[in-house]
């Protein structure tokens, strides 16, 4: 094994101290600049194709969370978040109950048990021309 | 010169290593955006583990900040306490208006009946107003036994009681030195004090001292215990101004639930406080008051009814009844419209009771779900007066041997 000079040794240990040092500030400043805000809160949902919705079902979006309604009159949707305090409501045969405070909604979405004052909020369905719809929660 | 710049280099490698190292070892961030604030919160980062406080404050709706306070976006334990309401007691009376309050939470209108941070505030549990006045009445310090001072400062325009408000009570700058005793050693029982030390006593204050009965949870299903953490722990002596604990050590629940001179019913033990006592006698109903007796009014007549009278009841036809709200929030009995329940004789629905068909009653415990049937006492041998419907009167047939 050749013998290496204490010269020698000090450059080493210096250049790999240096090289290391290089390599950690290196990565910190690449997870730095790849940081990512998280994502903003989604208000368009791409339902899919209409046929996916046979007329007269009631739809339930957990996702958003909305029912889709289709009717005579087309699509339409509901906003299941519960006017009082935002909790999601639950959706049974009288209509729809709030699991936190206990206000009620019709199947239309009018309040009729209290402490929601406000019916549950109608949210804008459309369908695309190629037949998709698009539910947009603003 | 090289082995200066070597050390130099070993010294720089280190502080960026320990950086990296300290940096790994911060926990991902866990981020929430509840539905009520819609604002990022990062508390879940440490404290997923927590249980939901209650089902009426799921976290996706509520998150932490909403109640708790604090800085939301910290991920340092020490800054992001830093500014938290009431340590982590959010709903101590000093802060509970802007940790509760709202007109859609715990301070909206007297109408909607979500008033519950007035009622609190002026309550004698929160007050102390009663014990208070008689202690200064007992030792000259006032001449009648209406209540002047309360644990806080406190006003109510709109009183009922002609009590228009409370002066701070401070007892060290009264001259009589059973009163500096009284405010040293016998104001551990209010709402906003804190408890005396032991197993026995541990509670919270505000809100939680009742609604709490295991960490970060509320609850309206209360059990005795709970109300014991104050109630029948012992007595206060007069002469001393010292409490005395209750000398004997009570395990099961016949010789806990009261001290060992009282004397109760069977229903009395049996059932927990809350089955009979309103929300309106225990969290108080909006006025000042200067003594408990004012404000608890619930009796055995109540739901008993006396000879010649059967127990008041109503039958449920709005939709909107507080019974219905107390029932979901404590579902131990389904009720519905056209259900007959008994109702106090200020209209306070007991609804956790039922009229059944044979004339009996059923009452389901709140904190027990036990279901209890009883009878009216018109139509028994029963010779109670008419005017003596105090619980001591029934005691002399009905009392319970321990």
């Amino acid at each position: 094994m050749p013998e290496i000079s204490r010269r020698d040794f000090l450059k080493l240990t210096r250049d790999g101290f240096l090289y290391l040092s290089g390599a950690l500030a290196l990565s910190g400043l690449l997870r730095f600049l790849s940081f990512q805000t998280e994502p903003a809160l989604q208000t368009e949902f791409d339902l899919g194709p209409a046929e996916n919705y046979p007329l007269n079902s009631r739809t339930f979006l957990a996702d958003v969370p909305a029912i889709l309604l289709h009717t005579n009159n087309g699509f339409s949707a509901l906003s299941l978040t519960c006017t009082h305090l935002g909790c999601t409501v639950e959706h049974n045969n009288d209509g729809f109950t709030c699991p936190c405070h206990g206000s009620r909604y019709d199947p239309a979405g009018n309040v009729t048990r209290g402490p929601a004052k406000n019916p549950l909020r109608p949210l804008l369905v459309e369908k695309t021309p190629d037949g998709l719809l698009i539910l947009y929660t603003n | 010169m090289r082995k200066l710049i070597v050390v130099a280099t070993a010294i720089l490698f280190l502080s960026l290593s320990l950086a990296w190292w300290l940096n790994a070892r911060q926990p991902k961030p866990v981020e929430l955006i509840p539905a009520l604030t819609g604002q990022s919160e990062y508390c879940l980062t440490c404290h997923a583990d927590l249980p939901e406080i209650s089902s009426s404050h799921p976290i996706k709706t509520f998150g932490c900040v909403r109640c708790h306070g604090g800085e939301r976006l910290a991920l340092d334990a020490s800054l992001a306490h830093s500014t938290m309401r009431g340590g982590a007691n959010p709903s101590d009376l000093s802060v509970v208006e802007i940790s509760c309050g709202g007109s859609n939470c715990h301070s909206g209108s007297e109408a909607d009946d979500r008033n519950h941070i007035q009622r609190v505030m002026t309550s004698v549990q929160s007050t102390y107003a009663g014990a208070i006045a008689n202690i200064r009445f007992t030792f000259g310090a006032q001449t009648d036994l209406i209540a002047h001072f309360g644990i806080n400062a406190i006003t109510d325009e709109e009183t009922k009681t002609g009590l228009t408000s409370l002066s701070a009570f401070n007892p060290a700058s009264d001259d009589n030195s059973f009163i500096q005793k009284f405010g040293d050693n016998c104001l551990t029982c209010h709402l906003n004090s804190i408890p005396r030390e032991g197993p026995l006593y541990a509670r919270q204050t505000g809100c939680a001292a009742c609604h709490s009965t295991a960490q970060h949870t509320l609850t309206t299903a209360i059990p005795y215990t709970q109300c014991n953490a104050c109630h029948n722990r012992g007595n206060y002596d007069l002469r001393s101004m010292t409490f005395m604990e209750r000398a004997d050590q009570p395990i099961i629940r016949i010789e806990d639930y009261y001290q060992p001179i009282a004397q109760f019913t069977q229903c009395e033990y049996t059932l927990d406080c809350v089955d009979c006592h309103t929300r309106s006698e225990i969290m108080g109903d909006g006025d000042i008051h200067s003594n408990q007796k004012d404000i608890q009014y619930v009796q055995c007549k109540t739901c008993h009814g006396t000879l010649t009278q059967l127990p008041l009841t109503t039958t449920l036809t709005d939709p909107n009844d507080i019974a219905f709200r107390m029932s979901f929030l404590n579902p131990v009995v389904d009720i519905k419209i056209g259900d007959t329940m008994i109702v106090t004789e200020k209209g306070e629905p007991l609804w956790n009771t039922r009229v059944l068909p044979d004339g009996t009653y059923e009452m389901i415990g709140k904190a027990t779900r036990q279901k209890f049937i009883f009878r009216p006492v018109m139509g028994t041998a029963c010779e109670q007066k008419p005017d003596e419907q105090g619980s001591q009167y029934c005691h002399k047939c009905h009392s319970v041997e321990r």
